[in-house]
C-alpha cells in the first residue's frame, strides 16, 4: 500500500527508470530508484540545503534564519546534556542530532500529498538502528575496553549461563523495538492517510488524520533520540 | 520547556517501550529455538530448545522490567 501518486516516482518513471510498482525492485537501479530511496535523498537534500541558505552569514547577534537553526540546535543539546551528561552529549552530539533532524523531516515529508515518508520503509528504519545498535557497543567497548563483557553477565558469579543469553536476548529486543515502533507508526500514519485521501479526499477527511501525524512524526524523532540516548549512556556507565 | 513536560516526555519514551520489549523478547527467544530445533538439529531436538529459549526469552522479558523498575531515576 503506498501512496496514489508520488511525484519523484512519476518524474523517474518519464525519464525511463524502472521505477519498481511494488516496495522492492529487482535489479540494482530498480532498488536505487524505489521511492524509499529517492525521498531519502530529497530528505538530505533539504537538509543540506535549506539550512544553507537560511543560515546566511553567522552573525553575533543572530538574524531570523540563524535564530531559527541555533534554537533548535541548542535545544537538542541542552535535552542531550540532561539525558546524558555534558561529556556525552559533546561526543555524541553530531550523530544524534543528525538522526533526530532527519527522522523528523523524513516523517513530516509523507504528510504531503505526492510525498512519502522513508522511515515507512523497514529497510530505512532497521538501518538507522543498527547504527545506533552498533555505535551502542563500540561506545562500551571504548570506554570499558574487555571489561564490557560484565554488562552481559549479571551481578552473581554461578548465575552467567543464565543470565548470558538473556541479556543477549534483550539487547536484540532492543534493536528490534527501536526499529519495528519508527516503522509501525509512520507506516500507518501513511496507510490511514493514502485510503482516507482515496476514499474521502475532497470531503477533507484526512484532515484529522494529518494533525494526528504531526503528532506522532515529532514523538516519534523524539523517542527515537531519546531511546538511543539512554542506550547511549547505559554503555558507558559501569555495570552494577 | 519547562521541567515538568521534559520529565513527562522522557518517561512517555521509556513506558512506551516497555510492552515492545517485552514482547519483542519473548518473539526473539521462540526465534532462537526454533531457527536451532529445525535448521541447525533438523528437527531432532525438537521441540526442546524452542522451549528452553521460550524459558529465556520470559526471563529476559521479566530482566527488563525488573532492571527498570529498580532504576533510581524515575
Amino acid at each position: 500500500m503506498e501512496h496514489p501518486i508520488l511525484f519523484i516516482s512519476l518524474i523517474l518513471q518519464n525519464l525511463g527508470l524502472p521505477v519498481p510498482h511494488g516496495p522492492i525492485g529487482d535489479t540494482l537501479l530498480a532498488k536505487l530508484v524505489s521511492p524509499h530511496m529517492t525521498y531519502t535523498w530529497l530528505v538530505m537534500l533539504f537538509l543540506i540545503i535549506v539550512p544553507k541558505l537560511t543560515l546566511g552569514k553567522m552573525s553575533l547577534v543572530p538574524g531570523k534564519g540563524q535564530n531559527f537553526w541555533e534554537v533548535i540546535i541548542g535545544g537538542l543539546e541542552e535535552f542531550m546534556a540532561d539525558n546524558m551528561g555534558k561529556e556525552g552529549a559533546k561526543m555524541m552530539f553530531p550523530m544524534l542530532a543528525t538522526f533526530a533532524i532527519y527522522i523528523l523531516v523524513a516523517n513530516m515529508i509523507g504528510l504531503m500529498p505526492g510525498f512519502m515518508s522513508p522511515t515507512s520503509n523497514i529497510n530505512i528504519t532497521v538501518a538507522c538502528t543498527l547504527i545506533i545498535f552498533c555505535t551502542t557497543h563500540i561506545l562500551g567497548v571504548k570506554f570499558h575496553g574487555f571489561g564490557y563483557i560484565k554488562h552481559f553477565l549479571g551481578p552473581i558469579p554461578w548465575l552467567i549461563p543464565l543470565m548470558f543469553p538473556i541479556e543477549l536476548i534483550s539487547h536484540f529486543a532492543r534493536l528490534l523495538s527501536l526499529s519495528i515502533r519508527l516503522f509501525g507508526n509512520i507506516m500507518a500514519k501513511e496507510t490511514l492517510l493514502g485510503l482516507l485521501f482515496m476514499l474521502a479526499g475532497a470531503y477533507f477527511a484526512p484532515l484529522p488524520i494529518l494533525c494526528l501525524g504531526v503528532f506522532v512524526s515529532i514523538v516519534q524523532a523524539v523517542v527515537f533520540l531519546l531511546l538511543s540516548i539512554l542506550y547511549f549512556s547505559a554503555a558507558m556507565e559501569h555495570a552494577h | 520547556m519547562s521541567t515538568n513536560r521534559k520529565d513527562t516526555l522522557r518517561l512517555l519514551a521509556q513506558f512506551s517501550n516497555v510492552g515492545m520489549t517485552m514482547a519483542f523478547s519473548i518473539f526473539i527467544g521462540v526465534g532462537i529455538g526454533y531457527y536451532l530445533d529445525h535448521k541447525v538439529f533438523a528437527g531432532r531436538t525438537s521441540p526442546w530448545l524452542t522451549l528452553i529459549f521460550l524459558g529465556f526469552g520470559v526471563a529476559a522479558a521479566f530482566r527488563n522490567l525488573y532492571a527498570m523498575a529498580s532504576r533510581k531515576d524515575l
